[in-house]
């Protein structure tokens, strides 16, 4: 008897890819952009949405999919200010979401009626860089109340990010935080990132947002 | 947990290919790894291990082979599926 070796070179990540690959393409036959939201946990993701719901909710029909390892309390937050779907993943303990769990969340939204979808990703600037969902865009959200060099400790997320959204600029006079120093990590990582600041609680710097989501909407900034 | 996710890839794949009866034929699972991709190898291995020691498999050995770069690939499996030999 003979122990046989099989030629295998198959990629792992191919099976993700090949469903995110069919989220992409429903989502560009119904001609809706898909921004997807990461960061370190408590960065302000569901609280930067929850302004957006409210301030743009009347103008631009947008839908969400939130992941979260345990709950559906960012799903129940952002419910509060929109009368469209927020389709809740509860990972079971991945600490990501996957292509399979967003083209199952799809399913549960009218894609017909949608002028931009949210993918709310789990708190985590690690294995969310691995996992394509089929979004046009990886937005990372960085908290004026982290250190300056995230991106150079996680470059992997902040090299496959469009953006980065510096959040919680209200508390800037209280702590150390620099924003030209975090932009200057954030560049020796992936010098084509562009920055937004924002605060979402005072609220501050939300004009430029709704612009940038605005024309995503429209049909992309590039 | 990502290396966790990414061991039971492995082992659907394997799978996939082999079919259910089949996961016991084997001996040996080779996976390359770039040293970009991402991975704690160390935990990846230990994952890996503990899911090849378990039915359906019949403790599998995972070979964990580096590679520049991000790649992040099932290269090969040695199974002994009772055939005579050539």
């Amino acid at each position: 008897m003979a122990v046989r070796t099989i030629d295998v070179r198959e990629r792992i990540m191919a099976r993700n890819d090949e469903l995110a690959g069919q989220v992409r393409e429903r989502l560009r036959e119904a001609g809706v952009p898909a921004l997807n939201l990461v960061s370190s946990p408590g960065a302000g993701k569901t609280m930067l949405l929850e302004r957006t719901l409210a301030d743009l909710g009347d103008e631009l029909v947008i839908s969400v999919v939130t992941g979260d390892v345990q709950t559906q309390n960012d799903a129940d937050r952002l419910a509060v200010h929109t009368d469209r779907l927020v389709q809740a993943v509860i990972t079971n303990g991945a600490c990501h979401l996957d292509a399979k769990q967003v083209l199952t969340a799809l399913d549960a939204i009218d894609l017909a009626a949608t002028d931009l979808l949210f993918i709310e990703n789990v708190g985590n600037l690690v294995c969310p860089a691995s996992w394509d969902l089929g979004e046009n865009a990886k937005i990372v959200l960085f908290s004026v109340t982290e250190g300056e060099d995230k991106p150079v400790k996680y470059p992997k997320m902040f090299q496959q990010a469009r953006m980065v959204v510096f959040t919680k600029l209200d508390l800037l006079p209280h702590v150390p935080f620099k924003v030209e120093r975090a932009i200057g990590f954030c560049r020796q990582v992936n010098p084509e990132l562009q920055f937004l600041s924002t605060s979402a609680l005072v609220p501050d710097g939300l004009e430029e947002w709704y612009g940038f989501l605005w024309a995503e909407a429209r049909g992309g900034t590039r | 947990m990502h290396e966790l996710g990414l061991a039971l890839e492995v082992c659907r794949m394997t799978e996939e290919r082999l079919g259910s009866d089949g996961m016991a034929q084997v001996r040996a699972v080779g996976v390359e790894i770039g040293d970009d991709a991402g991975i704690e190898v160390g935990n990846f291995q230990f994952c890996l291990e503990t899911l090849l020691a378990e039915p359906p498999f019949r403790g599998a050995r995972p070979v964990i082979l580096r590679r520049p770069g991000d790649v992040l690939r099932l290269a090969y499996l040695e199974v002994d599926d009772g055939r005579p030999d050539d």
